[in-house]
């Protein structure tokens, strides 16, 4: 585009999008900060401003950096297994497998359910069709409920997770794998390049701009991970498998303390803006261009 | 596609291998699917204790199910309603999107790099942190709560982030300046270029935005459920509310209604996907 | 390109069988099957032909809301707005909150958007918060002179509506220790602790391995278990009260707080005789309705709002189930032995802040009609299936469970205390409940749980 009418096209491309996102994200986002700041509890008229009391609360909060920290390791595994799994899954599917349409429609079905109601089908399958399936069978592992206990209710989220995410972030490997040239494939091939190798020195840095943002996108998604620990386990069993940012919500809603909740929301923001900037940052440099 | 031929039997048997453990991957993705295709058709009582036995050995296995999910639901209104907002933000977002993505990346100046560094950055605000300064904001103060359009603007606003950070990486890396400097050449507006030249080379970013945009605007409950609270004008989710008691759920009915939600999704994707595809071959051979 | 084609045609498939199912309300298989349980539920007919209350004719035409948080009776309540915008001219929507969404955070966010409703049904502690602020005075309401004893006054006001009574306790099924035992039951021969574990020790011997369901369930361990050691103080509101602001002082210690070792002994006993004791977390709430009905146990601890769920699991209104006493030591003497609690749980605050006089005057007239009008007292026993806390209200609810609560109700041999605590009470203490539910932790610890929660309250 040429620099000449610069500001009619900002008007006319930039505009109108750019509206759209500023009325609904950050106005409401800057006067959520804003209401960290005051002791407004969400329903009274009036909002006296208390400075940085709120954060006060948040430190003195156990409970949210015990969340926070199960988090982390929440997200580590997600993010790990997720990219491992869609990126080895769609470059099967970009293989000339038979029948690959028909997979990737079978791949595709997490998406068709929407959050809530995906952790309820879950927890339907981990408390009744796994335990009935350990009633008849014997097996050890399906005993009882997995979401009666600590670890295995993590690893319930974690599974639970990778499904879904999984789902979608098999979607831009693909569109990044076929818009890889079959020649550099086939030289590598022809070279006599073993998988690995090839795997390691063509493949992955021509894949790197898919795989930085298939890393952000899990990255932040499982950081905010809601409706499904909300659906799925509730903190149960007794609160251990309670996330960041259902704490929060628990924190201004059911115990009330609005403030608290909103400044514990602001600070997580904080922490996963930095992380994934960096994540950003360092994939960014990996990249080639193709 | 054809299958490449280089590497004779160790390629057929990899590929073998390859078939397999996709196969099993396969099936653990659409288990839960499978379980609610089944218990669907299933009465509470079989599908709390018996879920996973198969139909025919179900006494009442009915679709006793789909027609409450049907009647319950207001389904008619309920799918105008969803065809409406979804079809309407999708096109709106899309079309916003790419037009300010490519703003971006055809300029690099200050406001470009902020707002697109602000997008980023907002992407991973957490819904529940602005939920009560947008209600606050829109039904307190503006008053505009209550409409469809609110709801079709929000939905826009909400995924512009997402939808621009993709679009952005596409053009980046797919359109190239040649092609827009040949239209200008050739005496073309920036709009007009933008639109017979841009647009149609975005095609398989388009059909893949389209996919999950709409997918996340049907799917959507908490912001809905926010804005809309006229009967006359709920979403498919949100007509389901009635099958979750405060005590227990009602899983037949509420797995049924869930397949009603998710088959015009799916009609989308089966008909889409070969867009996408061939899109994305298309871009590849340039 | 086949496969997709056969995709495409499989959905399409699937869409067509659907549809066509829908559309002729097809059934294969045994569906007609005489103990279908999920049979449709014949409804109640309604007298209305005798209708004496006076209606005030300029409020027909406004518009009202009703917020209902209540999910099971969602159909019901509309079904009563019908009825009375028949009557009156005043149309009542009712809202539902749904699940994933508290009352609490829908009235909140319906404030914030500048639409909250003219009537919502919430929980006293969420009325407790919002009473002061935005609700309008229902002091002086005629309505409060029948509901004597169950008002809730905040500062000496009253802003709520009780909308029913609820009770809970141990519910059994009667028939099943009848068969088991090989003898007649009754209910009220079971006075203390020690006779009741008596009566668990036969079933057991007659073949009922696990007698016993208890919820998982959060809100069951941290609200209908725990707060007995407030409600069983002196089983009234007041004395409830009394007990928590001493645990916030520091002038009561729940270690040495006899009502605390005797719950627990109580909760122990339950503990010991469930049907899920391998996997006391993983058990399933609509799994305990059909082991209760099928008698594979013949105790559940619950309250009269389990019935929907007895019944969908296939029992019917003729068979006798009712509630036993959570029974706490072995004192004939003591109250907790021989009552039940039973008290009023949702109530129905009105706007005061943003709703227009009429829209109020209308609000307030159809909570009159619930009370006064015939077509209003009986709906909300019979449709809505609630158990009235109006004097004047003559008629009786039909399932055996409020049954019983009725009956105890008049009979004396229920009380009425509910503790006022914190929203996060249920929430915060129920994880502790489960924890030792669940054995990973001791008495000692739970107590010191309980301990600090009250100490970080203000």
């Amino acid at each position: 585009m040429k620099s000449k009418n610069s500001g009619k096209d900002f008007c006319m491309f930039a505009l109108p999008g750019m509206f759209c996102f500023f009325a609904v994200v950050i106005i409401p986002f800057i006067y959520g900060v804003y209401l960290t700041l005051t002791d407004w509890n969400g329903v009274s008229k009036v909002k006296n401003f208390i400075g940085l009391k709120n954060f006060g609360g948040v430190m003195r909060d156990g409970q949210f950096w015990t969340s926070l920290l199960l988090t982390f390791k929440y997200v580590i595994f997600v993010v790990v297994i997720v990219n491992v799994l869609a990126f080895a899954i769609a470059y099967l599917l970009t293989r000339g497998i038979k029948g690959q349409n028909f997979f990737r429609a079978g791949f595709f079905t997490p998406n068709l359910i929407g959050g809530i109601v995906l952790g309820y089908i879950w927890q339907f399958v981990f408390s009744r069709v796994f335990v009935s399936i350990g009633e008849s069978t014997g097996w050890k592992l399906f005993e009882v409920s997995w979401l009666s206990d600590p670890t295995n209710a993590f690893i319930a989220l974690v599974v639970v997770s990778v499904w879904q995410l999984s789902g979608y972030m098999i979607l831009i490997y693909v569109a990044g794998f076929m818009g890889l040239s079959e020649d550099v494939m086939e030289a590598a091939s022809i070279d006599g390049a073993s998988g690995f190798v090839k795997l390691k020195s063509i493949i992955m840095p021509l894949m790197m701009s898919s795989i930085t943002i298939c890393l952000f996108l899990t990255l932040s998604r499982a950081f905010m991970v809601y409706d499904v620990n909300l659906s799925l386990t509730a903190g149960a069993p007794y609160g251990t498998t309670e996330m960041a940012a259902m704490h929060v919500y628990e924190k201004a809603f059911t115990s009330r303390q609005f403030g608290v909740g909103q400044a514990e929301a602001f600070i997580l923001f904080i922490i996963v803006a930095v992380i994934s900037g960096l994540q950003v940052y360092f994939t960014k440099k990996q990249e080639v261009e193709a | 596609m054809k299958q490449t031929t280089i590497g004779g039997t160790k390629r057929k048997v990899t590929n073998a291998l390859a078939m397999l453990g996709l196969i099993i991957i396969f099936i653990a993705y659409m288990f839960p699917f499978i379980m609610v295709v089944i218990n669907s058709l299933k009465q509470k009582r079989d599908i709390i204790k018996s879920p996973f036995s198969w139909l025919f050995t179900i006494k009442g296995l009915s679709f006793d199910n789909f027609v409450n999910a049907f009647t319950q639901m207001d389904f008619l209104n309920a799918f105008k309603n969803s065809l409406i907002v979804t079809v309407s933000a999708t096109v709106l977002v899309t079309l916003l999107a790419a037009m300010l993505a490519y703003y971006i990346v055809r300029h690099n100046n200050g406001i470009s790099k902020f707002t697109f560094a602000l997008m980023v950055a907002s992407m991973i605000i957490p819904f529940q942190a602005i939920m009560i300064p947008l209600v606050s904001i829109y039904g307190g103060t503006l008053n505009v709560l209550n409409h469809r359009i609110t709801l079709i603007f929000m939905h826009t606003g909400f995924s512009m982030a997402m939808s621009v950070f993709m679009f952005h990486g596409f053009i980046k890396g797919n359109v190239p300046m040649a092609l827009e400097e040949a239209a200008y050449i050739d005496g073309c507006t920036h709009s007009q270029t933008f639109f017979k030249i841009v647009l149609p080379l975005l095609k398989p970013i388009i059909s893949t935005m389209v996919i999950l945009n709409s997918l996340a605007f049907w799917n959507d409950f908490l912001l809905p459920s926010l804005v809309l609270t006229d009967k006359k004008l709920l979403t498919l989710p949100l007509s389901t509310y009635s099958f979750y008691g405060t005590y227990s759920a009602d899983y037949g009915t509420i797995m049924a209604g869930l397949l009603l939600c998710v088959i015009p999704i799916l009609i989308l994707y089966v008909a889409l996907q070969k867009q996408i595809i061939g899109g994305v071959v298309a871009g590849a051979v340039k | 390109m086949r496969k997709k084609v056969i995709a495409r045609s499989i959905s399409l498939g699937l869409v067509l069988v659907l549809m066509t199912a829908m559309l002729t309300g097809c059934r294969f298989g045994f569906a007609s099957d005489p103990d279908d349980p999920n049979e449709e539920e014949k409804e109640v007919p309604i007298d209305t032909s005798t209708d004496t209350f006076e209606y005030d004719a300029s409020l027909s035409g406004t518009n009202i809301t009703l917020l209902n948080s209540k999910a099971e009776i969602q159909v019901a309540l509309e079904k009563m707005g019908a009825e009375y915008e028949k009557k009156s001219g005043v149309h009542v929507e009712v809202m539902p909150v749904t699940d994933g969404d508290s009352p609490y955070t829908k009235v909140v966010s319906l404030y914030n958007s500048g639409t909250p409703p003219t009537a919502s049904i919430l929980d006293t502690t969420d009325i407790i918060a919002l009473a002061e602020e935005k609700a309008a005075d229902l002091t002086g309401e005629p309505w409060t002179a029948e509901a004597e004893g169950y008002l809730t006054e905040v500062n000496g006001k009253i802003y709520s509506f009780p909308l029913c009574i609820e009770g809970r306790g141990i519910i059994y099924n009667k028939a099943v220790i009848e068969k088991a035992l090989g003898e007649s039951f009754d209910a009220d021969s079971i006075t203390t602790q020690s006779e009741f574990v008596a009566l668990l020790d036969r079933l057991v011997d007659a073949g009922i391995e696990k007698p016993v369901s208890m919820a998982k369930e959060d809100w069951s361990l941290g609200a209908h278990q725990l707060q007995y050691i407030y409600e069983t103080y002196e089983g009234t509101s007041e004395g409830a009260q009394k007990v928590i602001e001493d645990i916030k002082a520091g002038k009561l210690d729940l270690s040495s707080y006899n009502r605390m070792s005797q719950f627990l002994d109580g909760f122990d006993i339950l503990k010991k005789y469930n049907v899920a004791k391998g996997d006391p977390l993983g058990a399933d709430y609509d799994e305990m309705a059909i082991d209760l009905a099928d008698g594979k146990t013949a105790f559940w601890f619950n309250g009269n709002w389990a019935w929907p769920n007895i019944s969908e699991a296939g029992a019917n209104e003729e068979d006798e189930y009712g509630f036993l006493p959570y029974f706490l030591n072995d004192d004939k003497s003591d109250f907790v032995n021989q009552k039940i609690q039973a008290s009023p749980s949702k109530q129905v605050m009105l706007d005061g802040q943003i709703a227009t006089e009429k829209e109020q005057a209308a609000a307030k007239e159809f909570l009159n009609w619930i009370v006064f009008s015939e077509i209003g007292q009986q709906m909300l026993v019979k449709t809505c299936n609630i158990i009235p806390p109006f004097k004047n209200n003559p008629y009786e609810p039909g399932d055996p469970l409020s049954a019983d609560i009725y009956a105890k109700v008049h009979e004396d041999k229920a009380f009425n205390a509910s503790a006022i605590v914190p929203n996060d009470h249920w929430a915060v203490l129920g994880a502790s409940m489960q924890k030792y539910l669940a054995g990973r932790s001791d008495r000692e610890e739970l107590i010191s749980d309980i301990q600090k929660y009250w100490d970080e309250q203000e």
